[in-house]
């Protein structure tokens, strides 16, 4: 098992300018997260909030022009196979099966060819795709291509998880699927995750602690902590998770004119 | 490419199954029920009959355009004689050596200057200004340069095909989707492996239209070589029937062109769709 000590992520008073025709634009000012290691962070805000951008400074994507990401001490300087990253679009590699797709990310480990064929049919098998490993990207559906994709980034045994957006593609259905097949896998695997989203329930049933943004320039106004047992669904919140829900629409609805994208 | 699908899981994975959006599909029930391998077919038999129907009406002088009949006689003579066999395959071996040498220094070049900062900067834009011009304008200096033998011709193949593969190459490798370098990057790939696994593979339909494009610039600028210098080939021998005034044996000399164009692209066609089976445009 992998212990629970690793995966501390620290966003150290990171701010984030883009460079703009009039001088650069501010998109995140300074933030100061801690990620406790195996931890489910959340982050919710419309559109345009910053909540992308810090995610491609975590995910070493780009460089933030105040301060500093840390991973367990270790500044982030670029892409790094320690930080996951599942993306929107899958961004799955076309001309690889699924298998192929998974071995690629074991390549790193250099491990014999066996081993390697079995611990990508594993990690298939692990998010529900037994079976289903010859098969191309563009011979799956998008539930099954992500699902491809959450098996890709854990069997590269990243400490932190990036994801951004991961389900929006996805219709109500399949995205709920995915929200247990993910909290299996995380409570698997224990990375610390942060998760970008716009849905509210899609917060609440995975996180443990809720970050809400707001644009222009963005920044964290609120923060929410959840400890209701897994997995949890969106049929059967509490009471604690309805007001939660009322505060975050609350504060997602309250500033119009600051918060639309 | 990335086209974000909605489906759900329930959903049986159907990818080839994509509805064919061709020209069949757009037009009526008439049109729907001639589609099919007959389409090419019918369409050269109306040519043909028109074709015929100018001939036979005896309105058009038979030495400058002749009549079908007449050409499949040239057509039969040039076969009987040896002469056809020869010269295609002396053409088809000067196209293909000279698409070896051009496709294999366009890929190369391209992937270099396609990725490489520095080579993109040293020779994109003068191989840009290279592109316009014509094969045929290429044929007095080959001939200076390698004489009238087999190097001229390789030379004029050659380039005609490197600048159309090198230019699809190049920009194939330009507008790999950003998206496949990250998810490479934070999987922990080496940039070697990156470049070998990850942007090849994405900038290969681009190279593979280019090979495509370059294999049919080989037979365009075969002719344009062999017109001039050369002692056999499908090129010299349609200069050769100039000179004895054989419209027939020229006609017979064009179909042959089209025909090997033709064939020579569909079997392109079905390797590279095989070749990047993951691209279904």
């Amino acid at each position: 098992m992998q212990s629970a000590t690793r995966g501390l992520v620290e966003i150290d008073h990171v701010a984030i300018d883009f460079p703009g025709k009039d001088g650069p634009t501010r998109a995140l000012t300074s933030t100061a997260l801690r990620l406790e290691p195996g931890t489910f962070t959340a982050i919710i805000g419309p559109s345009g909030c910053g909540k992308s951008t810090l995610m491609n400074a975590v995910g070493g994507f780009l460089a933030p022009s105040e301060g500093q990401i840390r991973v367990d001490g270790r500044p982030v300087a670029g892409p790094d196979p320690e930080v996951g990253v599942i993306f929107q679009q899958y961004a799955l590699f076309p001309w690889f099966t699924a298998l192929g797709n998974v071995k690629f990310a074991l390549r790193r480990l250099g491990l014999p060819r066996r081993e390697l064929e079995a611990r990508a049919r594993a990690a298939l098998a692990e998010v529900g795709l037994a079976g289903q490993e010859r098969k191309y990207p563009g011979q799956l559906s998008g539930g099954m291509k992500q699902r491809v994709a959450i098996a890709r980034t854990f069997a590269a045994g990243p400490k932190a998880l990036l994801m951004d957006e991961p389900f929006g593609a996805l219709d109500a259905q399949t995205r709920s699927r995915m929200h247990e097949l993910l909290t299996q896998v995380w409570r698997a695997h224990r990375a610390t995750v942060l998760f970008i989203t716009h849905d509210v329930d899609e917060a609440l049933v995975l996180a443990d602690r809720i970050h809400v943004m707001s644009p222009a320039p963005g920044r964290i106004v609120e923060t929410l902590d959840l400890d209701q047992p897994r997995p949890r669904s969106a049929a059967r919140f509490d009471e604690v998770q309805l007001a939660a829900r009322a505060r975050i629409l609350d504060l997602l609805r309250g500033e119009p004119e600051r918060l639309a994208a | 490419m990335a086209v974000v699908e909605m489906m759900t899981d329930r959903r049986p994975p159907s990818a080839a199954g994509a509805p064919r959006a061709g020209i069949a599909a757009r037009l009526p029930a008439i049109g729907r029920s001639l589609a099919g391998p007959l389409r090419p077919a019918i369409s050269l038999g109306f040519v043909l009959a028109i074709w015929a129907g100018v001939s036979a009406s005896g309105s058009v002088n038979e030495t400058l355009f002749p009549a079908p009949w007449t050409v499949v006689e040239a057509f039969g003579e040039m076969a009987a004689q040896g002469v056809l066999m020869k010269d295609l395959s002396v053409s088809l071996g000067r196209a293909a050596v000279g698409f070896l040498i051009g496709a294999t220094l366009g890929v190369a070049v391209g992937l270099a200057t396609g990725r490489t900062k520095l080579f993109q900067i040293l020779l994109g834009p003068f191989l840009t200004l290279m592109r316009p011009i014509p094969a045929i304008a290429l044929v007095p200096v080959a001939i200076v340069w390698f004489g009238i033998g087999e190097g001229s011709k390789h030379f004029v193949i050659a380039y005609t095909v490197f600048l159309t593969v090198w230019f699809n190459t190049h920009h194939g490798m330009q507008y790999v989707p950003e998206i496949y370098i990250r998810a490479s990057r934070s999987l922990g790939a080496s940039r070697l492996r990156e470049f070998g696994l990850v942007v090849i593979p994405a900038a290969a339909p681009h190279i593979v239209a280019g090979l495509r494009l370059g294999v049919a610039l080989a037979l365009l600028s075969l002719v344009a070589a062999e017109l001039t210098g050369a002692s056999s080939g499908i090129g010299y021998r349609l200069q050769e029937a100039r000179q004895y005034v054989r419209t027939d044996r020229m006609f017979a000399l064009l179909i042959v062109l089209g025909l090997v164009g033709a064939v020579v692209d569909q079997i392109v066609h079905r390797i590279s769709r095989r070749l990047v089976h993951w691209e279904q445009a």
